[in-house]
């Protein structure tokens, strides 16, 4: 900041820095100070959503546990190891631009771009089987499945719902209007035989005493809406860091970052971790919690 | 109400904690205006005194103090604390109710207040209430939040979709008071409410056992539309309206959903009120609750006087074709009472 | 020192381009990355926000005018109402101070050539024009009906109009204000001229880092509130809605997380420039300057922890209740040292009555009355009586129009001749300022007396012994409304005729006086380096003020 008297039009501006600032301190400490912030707000913003979370979660932890129980924990986890490898390659990245090695740059930002479409297609992956599977909770957003006339499903229809056991609605069913699809309460059930309903849970999945099919499954619905609504914002902004990433590929490949200047790498590897950390707390959430109740 | 001076500063005061609320009310006052004078005060002799004497002169500076400081940051601390401290006590008798209270349960809806005595007896729109007794409301609402707000009482509550919420108090004395709803609940909000009669404890029994009333029956038969039954909630008139239109119905044919067209006598209208469904105005939703066990025959008889009047026209020429004399409005409610007997019996044994 | 030419007003060598016409084309606007011309796009739009809000205002005192709902439907009214309470606080209010005023003058304030991330500064001007176009759009396709609050389920599943729209109108909104603070903590850690320590800033720095705070902290919950609502609205998934087990109460607890501090949002810039203008007109250092400022963050930081106010009734727990009733009473105290030190600092000034100071008096009555009610509706024993009754309408006109809007008047008054360089009519501008102080008091006091009568909010139609008050009250919006369209006309008079202003009109050490009026672009001809403390006006601040009373002189005897 002591540049400031000498400072006007003729004085010799490095690369890179904005006429608003006198020198390149003042700029990277301004764009440092600016991410933190940015994140600060991001964490308020999921927050909101977390507290939705544990707001459902503690009034219907039996309809979380059945929603969380029907999440694939094995595309959860390999998400997790990637995008903690990702976190990695990310973290080099920046050690490399520091020493200004444009190379080893460039493949570590590759490959981070290509831990976060791995990411980004196993969650294609996941939604598709939500899609398919009817447990998208927007009516219209699943799979139609026209009325059959082959009898063999009305079977298990009749059965109580508590006696649909896990995977059964795996198999065809009927769907003519996309509208979400749950028939599995035996964690009800079970919860019940056991006594660790919440007040909420007996009031909310019950009608005149019996297990209500349909409440329960609006509880489950809501599991799923979080679940999706979540991961969704948490999905955009990997693909806004892919954005990022793409830009930077670019200007890191023009030589645009030396020792002396690393700052949008180091800010992107900032965003990069800030998302992957948003991601290590939806896995537990979403996937893991609630989920001895099904063995 | 009071209506005694033209601008009614404070509503009266009717609950056995509605002083308490006051007390309050006139502390918070007195702590104001201790904080306002000193500062405006302050303020004017400050500008009276040291208005410029020349311009840009540079007044002495003049540094901070550490002991002013505590001493305006001290005081408002402990005076707030007792605000706190008063707001409390007050709010825990607002909210605590007593275990001997008698129970009315209360249901919200858009726009109308329902009310169910203990004894069975139910009422929309108003709330009669013994005095002196401790009185508990237990609350829901089938829509949206309402809020059932009497001033006079210095007391209200939401009533939240999807629990019960509660509500006490004990009238100390006999009259009429506003009952608000105070949470906005959408078009008619500010017609959703009515009135809390607090009557002595042999006014009530009375009351429970029967209502006396000494209205013509159109006459009552509004005052059931427009206040106690909540018609008007949905039958006022105007563009908005969710319910069919009234006015010249009667004697007319109305088609109903599903084809059928029907003429609107008082058969057809007492059917309308009792059950709604049965008979659907083409256009409109089947929405209109039933009012069976809710009214009784004579009010019955009322409505239907009632809405007859809204049609003079064919009302007269109804009249004119029983050959009765051509008599204004108030009068055919006799006539009507007559044509209605018959229909009455069955609906009655049914009712058993 | 260059402090000696910079402050020589009216006679100095203006420079030929200041940030006005330096560059005339639209695109040059458009594009522009100057936080003055910024500001000034953003002075336009807010005030026609305002007056659209206005409009609205005068349509409501007009409907209660008489008992029964005879001007409008009910129907109709609901939407004015909710549509008033929107328009003025989402699209007015919130970024009146901080994006115009604060954008104008932090930077000159600090000693900056600008903001420190001019483009995200655009960018959230953009962001407001969309979504500020956005609800525009929605209020003419039919307008909303829920009230400024949203409550659910009304607005999930009842309301037939827009909400989604204007519920993601407000969404994208928050992502402008979200920027502007985010800017500003930016450019106020980062961008201070050599010299200028934390200490040294004014306080109307000051109570925007608090601002900001609040704003980058508070804004992004309703941000996501406002998505799940409009989400909820589309698919019917039970998060708010009770009746396929959501939580309405949620929404309220959500919404009022961001909304309680917001209201913060809307009083802090407020003291900020009734900091400045005390002290500039009493021409004083501000008594207990580190209390004033360190008061602003408390009041931040604080007000993040009371929002259970709004649901003392609700059917919150009764412990919660008194825990938030607590709490508010605590919130309250930083203010109070904010108003008995603005009260000190008078104590031995020299004190002018210019219009700006006339509005820095006005506040402080009116937000005395303001806050002190505010305790009232904090007394949680009281708030059952008093709560959705117009005591709260009134409650919180006089914090935010008796507060927020008199010290935005003030403010834009006080540092007009800094931004366009000319002078108003002092004569018009004090009649207007006390017709808007009559006006105003006349509109709102007697909805105390209403409110405590238990007339309630968002009535469309009232009992009729309401009506005398309520007949006061609309001839006060009279009132209160001619004195609010006569600065539009003053001050565009003054935009063409008005008289030179000079750099400096009242000698004040502000670094924002020691550049040209209008200011360059980049806000100084020679970057500044301050030795003198906050309002200093003695000698250490450089002032000639002999040179000023020659000039004062001069200018008498012409
Ligand atoms: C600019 C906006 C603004 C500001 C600054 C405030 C400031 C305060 N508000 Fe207000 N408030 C609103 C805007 C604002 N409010 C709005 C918009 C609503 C209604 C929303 C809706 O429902 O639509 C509302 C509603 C509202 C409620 C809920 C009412 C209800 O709906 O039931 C409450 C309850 O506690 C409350 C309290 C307070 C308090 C204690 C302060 C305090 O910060 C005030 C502090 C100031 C002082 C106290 C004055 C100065 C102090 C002294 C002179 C010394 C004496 C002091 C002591 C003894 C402590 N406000
Ligand atoms: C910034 C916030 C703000 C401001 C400035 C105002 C300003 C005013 N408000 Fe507002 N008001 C709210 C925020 C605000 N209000 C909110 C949040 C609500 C609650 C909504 C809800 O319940 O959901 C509310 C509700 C509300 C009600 C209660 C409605 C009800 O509950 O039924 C009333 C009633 O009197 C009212 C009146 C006024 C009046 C008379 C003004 C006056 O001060 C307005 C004066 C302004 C003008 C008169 C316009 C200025 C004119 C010009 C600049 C000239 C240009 C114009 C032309 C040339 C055409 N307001
Ligand atoms: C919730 C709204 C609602 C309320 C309250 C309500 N109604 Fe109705 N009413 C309707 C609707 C909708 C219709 C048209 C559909 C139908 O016939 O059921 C209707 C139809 C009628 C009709 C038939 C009108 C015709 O044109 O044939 C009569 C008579 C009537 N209502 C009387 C009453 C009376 C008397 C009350 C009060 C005791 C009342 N209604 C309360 C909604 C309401
Ligand atoms: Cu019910 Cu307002
Ligand atoms: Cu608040």
């Amino acid at each position: 900041m002591s540049t400031h008297e000498t400072s006007d039009k003729f004085v010799y501006h490095e690369p890179g820095l904005q006429h608003q600032f006198e020198d390149m301190g003042q700029q990277e400490e301004s764009v440092s100070i600016g991410m933190w912030a940015f994140l600060a707000q991001e964490i308020m913003f999921f927050g909101g959503l977390f507290t939705a979370y544990l707001v459902f979660r503690s009034k219907y932890p039996m309809a979380f546990a059945a929603g969380s129980n029907h999440l694939n924990a094995f595309w959860g986890g390999l998400n997790t190891l990637v995008l903690i490898v990702s976190s990695l390659t990310m973290a080099l990245t920046v050690y490399y631009a520091q020493k200004g090695n444009r190379n080893m740059q460039v493949i570590l930002i590759m490959l981070t771009m290509f831990f976060g479409s791995v990411f980004l297609g196993v969650k294609a992956i996941e939604y598709t089987d939500k899609y398919n599977h009817g447990i998208v909770p927007v009516t219209g957003l699943n799979k139609v499945v026209k009325a059959d006339t082959k009898s063999e499903h009305a079977e298990v229809k009749e059965k109580p719902c508590y006696e649909v056991s896990h995977g059964e609605e795996e198999e065809e069913y009927v769907n003519p209007r996309g509208e979400f699809q749950w028939k599995d309460c035996s964690l009800v059930k079970l919860a019940q035989d056991h006594n660790y309903l919440t007040s909420a849970e007996k009031i909310g999945y019950f009608s005149n005493g019996e297990i209500d099919a349909d409440k329960f499954r609006d509880k489950v619905r809501i599991f799923f809406f979080l679940y999706f609504v979540m991961t969704g914002l948490h999905a955009l902004h990997m693909i806004v860091g892919l954005g990022l990433m793409t830009w930077l590929l670019w200007t890191a490949w023009k030589k645009y970052y030396s020792a002396d200047y690393y700052m949008p790498v180091e800010m992107s590897g900032l965003y990069w971790h800030f998302v992957d950390i948003v991601w290590i707390f939806l896995f537990p959430l979403l996937y893991l919690l609630g989920r001895h109740f099904m063995h | 109400m009071q209506n005694t001076t033209w601008v009614p500063l404070f509503p009266e005061q009717a609950s056995t904690f509605a002083w308490q609320v006051d007390a309050l009310y006139f502390y918070l006052i007195a702590v104001s205006i201790a904080f306002t004078i000193p500062i405006v005060a302050a303020i004017f002799f400050f500008s009276l005194k040291y208005r410029e004497k020349e311009k840009f002169a540079t007044p002495e500076e003049m540094h901070g103090s550490m002991v002013l400081e505590t001493v305006w940051s001290i005081i408002p601390f402990v005076v707030s604390m007792t605000i706190f401290l008063g707001g409390a006590i007050v709010f825990f008798n607002q909210y605590t109710p007593p275990d001997d209270a008698m129970e009315i349960y209360i249901v919200g809806k858009q726009w109308m207040w329902k009310a169910q005595h203990e004894t069975g007896q139910r009422e929309i729109n108003d709330l009669h209430i013994p005095v002196g007794r401790n009185v508990k409301l237990t609350m829901a609402t089938e829509d949206v939040i309402h809020s059932f707000f009497i001033p006079a009482f210095r007391t209200k509550a939401d009533v939240v979709p999807g629990r019960y919420t509660y509500l006490w108090f004990n009238a100390t004395k006999p009259g009429k008071y506003h009952l608000f709803c105070a949470e906005y609940c959408g078009l008619n909000h500010s017609g959703m409410g009515g009135w809390v009669y607090v009557m002595e404890q042999r006014d009530f029994d009375n009351w429970l056992s029967g209502n006396v009333s000494g209205q013509t029956p159109v006459e009552e038969g509004r005052d059931l539309f427009t206040n106690k039954l909540g018609c008007a909630s949905c039958h006022a008139g105007g563009p908005a309206q969710r319910g069919a239109k009234l006015e010249n119905v009667f004697n007319t044919d109305v088609k109903l959903v599903g084809g059928g067209v029907v003429k609107a006598d008082e058969n057809y209208i007492r059917n309308s009120i009792l059950n709604p469904a049965s008979q659907v105005v083409e256009g409109f939703q089947p929405i209109m609750p039933t009012f069976k066990g809710q009214v009784t025959e004579e009010q019955l008889n009322s409505l239907v006087a009632y809405i007859k009047s809204l049609s003079p026209n064919a009302a007269a020429a109804a009249s004119a074709n029983t050959a009765a004399a051509n008599k204004p409005v108030a009068k055919p409610a006799a006539n009507t009472a007559a044509a209605n007997k018959p229909a009455a019996k069955p609906a009655a044994n049914s009712n058993k | 020192m260059q402090t000696q030419d910079a402050i020589t007003p009216g006679y100095a060598m203006r420079p030929k381009l200041n940030y006005l016409n330096n560059g005339t084309t639209l695109k040059s606007w458009l594009l522009t990355k100057d936080h003055k011309r910024i500001a000034i796009m953003y002075l336009i739009t807010v005030s026609l926000f305002f007056m659209m809000g206005g409009l609205y205002a005068a349509t409501i005192r007009l409907e209660l005018l008489t008992p029964a709902s005879d001007l409008l439907e009910t129907g109709t009214y609901n939407k004015v109402f909710t549509q008033h309470g929107i328009l003025m606080i989402f699209f007015f209010l919130i970024p009146s101070i901080p994006a115009v005023l604060g954008n104008f003058l932090i930077p000159i304030m600090i000693g900056a050539k600008d903001l420190a991330l001019p483009r995200i500064n655009l960018l959230s001007l953009y962001i407001y024009w969309l979504a500020g176009g956005m609800a525009l759009w929605a209020l003419m396709q039919g307008g909303v009906d829920t009230g400024w609050t949203f409550y659910t389920p009304y607005s999930t599943t009842f309301s037939n109009s827009y909400v989604m729209a204007v519920g993601l109108a407000i969404f994208i909104n928050g992502f402008s204000s979200i920027l502007t603070g985010l800017n500003f903590i930016v450019t106020i850690h980062t961008m201070r001229a050599p010299g200028m320590t934390w200490f040294r800033l004014p306080l109307f720095v000051w109570a925007h880092y608090a601002v900001s705070l609040v704003m980058v902290l508070g804004t992004p919950v309703i941000a996501i509130t406002t998505l799940l609502l409009a989400i909820e609205r589309i698919s019917h998934v039970g998060i708010f809605d009770p009746s396929i087990g959501g939580d309405p109460i949620l929404f309220q607890h959500l919404f009022w997380f961001y909304s309680h501090p917001a209201v913060y949002i809307m009083i802090l810039p407020g003291m900020g420039v009734i900091s400045e203008l005390i002290s500039s007109f009493s021409r004083k250092k501000i008594f207990g300057y580190e209390f004033v400022a360190f008061s602003s963050i408390a009041i931040a930081v604080f007000g993040f922890l009371v929002w259970g106010h709004h649901l003392f009734v609700s059917g919150q727990s009764m412990y919660a209740g008194m825990v938030f009733s607590f709490l508010t009473m605590v919130v309250a105290v930083p203010s109070a040292i904010k108003m008995f030190n603005w009260a000190a600092t008078l104590y031995k000034g020299s004190i002018s009555f210019d219009t700006p100071m006339l509005y820095g008096i006005g506040f402080m009555g009116l937000f005395l009355i303001g806050g002190l009610t505010g305790l009232f509706l904090g007394a949680i024993g009281l708030t059952v009586h008093l709560t959705d009754t117009y005591f709260v309408v009134a409650h919180f006109h006089y914090v935010m129009v008796g507060g927020q809007v008199i010290a935005y008047l003030g403010g834009i008054h006080y540092w007009w001749p800094k931004m366009t360089g000319k002078m108003y009519s002092e004569f018009w501008g004090k009649i207007s300022a006390m017709l808007v102080f009559v006006g105003f008091n006349l509109t709102f006091f007697p909805q105390f007396l209403l409110g405590y009568q238990g007339m309630p909010r968002r009535y469309a139609a009232y009992p009729e012994e309401f009506q005398v008050l309520n007949i006061f009250s609309t001839a006060g919006a009279s009132v209160l409304g001619i004195g609010l369209v006569m600065p539009v006309i003053y001050l565009g008079h003054s935009l063409i005729f008005g008289k030179d202003a000079g750099d400096n009109p009242w000698l004040l050490p502000g670094l924002e006086w020691r550049t040209t009026s209008p200011p360059p672009t980049e806000n100084f001809a020679v970057m500044p380096v301050v030795t003198w403390e906050a309002y200093e006006y003695g000698e250490e601040s450089g002032l000639d003020v002999e040179a000023a009373k020659r000039r004062l002189a001069v200018e008498a005897a012409t």
